[in-house]
């Protein structure tokens, strides 16, 4: 599904780590950890076609455009955009050939889904960070795309947030689609992603969740 | 009564206000949209810095054909085109900031423009190009502006969506789409298409001043996009008029008058402008 071979990333003249190869299979449900700055979020974007990378090559089973989502850190947004919280959930319908009556159908349930009712016409100023990531995550529900790639998703999340979160991540991976989630919270990787990658300078270490992050104690820490 | 028949009455009388008011209402309601996207994309500046890279070619133009609507067009177009695309390539292959791109290759271009025309020793009016005359505008100019504000119309209808996602979210609509830097490129062809041929009928710098007041002013009426470019248009039209009347009945030139009537509607909406106006109560954000 997505495979990446001699892979290496990052600045220009300064990857990130030695060369990384990894295959994740159709339907697989894996978490990027590691140290801010150790480049968890550009392998994503790598992965995503959205950078490109430095060495190697990366290889997707589908198409690269719309067989892709990709939630970016909502920093990349201008909140001063005017543009209503509907209009930009509606943007996941993107290639999407479905009737209108079903769009505005699924739109309706998607917002419901979020937790979002109520805030259709509210401008992206008037959100909170929170509000705004479930947004973004319900524009991602609407793209059907087979690739799921989340960059840090819980951000900003309070903890209702967090478990509708964790319950689409669920749903997802029940529907056969494959995620690959960067994620800062160790124990939350632990408990709900079975295969981990960990980013490190040294080297990248691919494996099941409980081994990977048992090594770590002082990483659950900080 | 004579009060509003003073609004009109130059138009119904003299055809260059006619010609002039027309071309005026046109350029700003097509430069409406520019201006609001070009505000959006944090490229309010971008106009200025092509207005001025335009002149080389106008110059180029005018030295081999004299004062003629396509010669000054074409050259214009060329020249402000070649810059844009030079300073978009050097952003694409550096990775440095767009402005900053241009804002380095404008001055070349105005440089070079000035010196073309100093060449040419023949009198190009620099301040003429520059500051333009509504009250010249003529049958073929007017038709002109027919052509590229119908087209830059249609053309934003067509890229508004995929200009829109690439504006808010560009890594988003790269994930769904390959139409981000086509939008893109054909959003700055329109700036420079506007830009060019708003010069010759109020000038370059003053065609900016419409593009970018009214849509500058909008955002103080308006948190909704749509509503933002007709408030800019009819901001900008109602400047237009206001404008040509006021150089009319005092003798000014009629581009400054225009841009400062725009400029006056800037300033009343910073005060008054319900959205982000100082005068405005606190925000209630009331979600029902």
């Amino acid at each position: 599904m997505i495979g990446c071979q001699a892979l290496r990333w990052g600045a220009p003249g300064q990857p990130l780590t030695p060369a990384l190869d990894f295959e994740l299979s159709k339907g697989s449900l894996t978490a990027i950890i590691g140290a801010n700055g150790s480049g968890k979020s550009s392998l994503l974007k790598v992965i995503a076609g959205l950078q490109k990378p430095l060495a190697g090559k990366v290889r997707l089973s589908v198409p690269i455009k719309g067989g892709v989502s990709f939630l970016p850190q909502q920093q990349h947004l201008d909140r001063q955009f005017p543009i209503s919280l509907q209009a930009l959930v509606a943007a996941g319908f993107w290639g999407n050939k479905q009737s209108p009556e079903i769009r505005s159908q699924r739109l309706k349930t998607v917002l419901e889904n979020w937790c979002l009712n109520g805030l259709e016409d509210r401008p992206l100023m008037a959100l909170s960070g929170g509000e705004l990531q479930r947004a973004l995550l319900a524009r991602l529900s609407l793209t059907d795309a087979p690739v799921l790639l989340l960059d840090e998703p819980h951000a900003a999340l309070d903890e209702l947030g967090q478990v509708l979160l964790w319950k689409h991540i669920h749903d997802w991976h029940l529907e056969g689609r494959t995620l690959v989630i960067v994620c800062h919270d160790l124990a939350a990787v632990r408990e709900h992603i079975p295969c981990t990658l960990l980013i490190k300078s040294s080297g990248c270490a691919f494996g099941p969740s409980t081994e990977l992050i048992r090594q770590l104690p002082q990483a659950q820490v900080a | 009564m004579i009060a509003t028949a003073h609004l009109w009455q130059p138009f119904h009388e003299f055809v260059f206000m006619r010609r002039a008011l027309l071309g005026g209402l046109l350029l700003a309601c097509s430069t409406a949209p520019l201006g609001v996207f070009l505000i959006l994309r944090r490229m309010s500046l971008i106009g200025d810095a092509v207005a001025h890279g335009i002149l080389p070619g106008a110059a180029l133009g005018f030295w081999f054909a004299g004062l003629s609507l396509p010669a000054l067009t074409i050259g214009g177009l060329g020249a402000g085109l070649s810059m844009a695309g030079l300073a978009a390539w050097i952003t694409r292959r550096t990775g440095l900031r767009e402005d900053a791109s241009l804002a380095a290759i404008y001055p070349i271009s105005l440089a070079g423009g000035v010196l073309i025309l100093g060449i040419a020793g023949k009198r190009l009016d620099l301040l003429h190009l520059l500051f333009g005359s509504a009250l010249a505008v003529d049958g073929p100019t007017l038709t002109g502006m027919l052509w590229v504000s119908g087209l830059s119309l249609i053309a934003m209808t067509l890229i508004y969506k995929p200009l829109l996602l690439d504006t808010l979210d560009p890594l988003f609509l790269q994930t769904v789409s390959r139409l981000g830097p086509l939008a893109h490129g054909v959003f700055l062809t329109l700036v420079v298409l506007n830009l060019v041929i708003g010069f010759q009928a109020i000038g370059a710098l003053m065609v900016v001043g419409l593009m970018m007041l009214p849509a500058a002013a909008a955002r103080f009426w308006s948190r909704r996009l749509p509503v933002l470019i007709v408030v800019a248009a009819l901001l900008g039209s109602l400047s237009v008029w206001m404008g040509l009347l006021i150089s009319f009945y005092y003798s000014l030139p009629s581009g400054p008058a225009i841009v400062l009537v725009a400029g006056g509607g800037y300033l009343l909406s910073v005060v008054f402008g319900p959205v982000h106006g100082l005068l405005r109560r606190p925000p209630l954000l009331t979600s029902q």
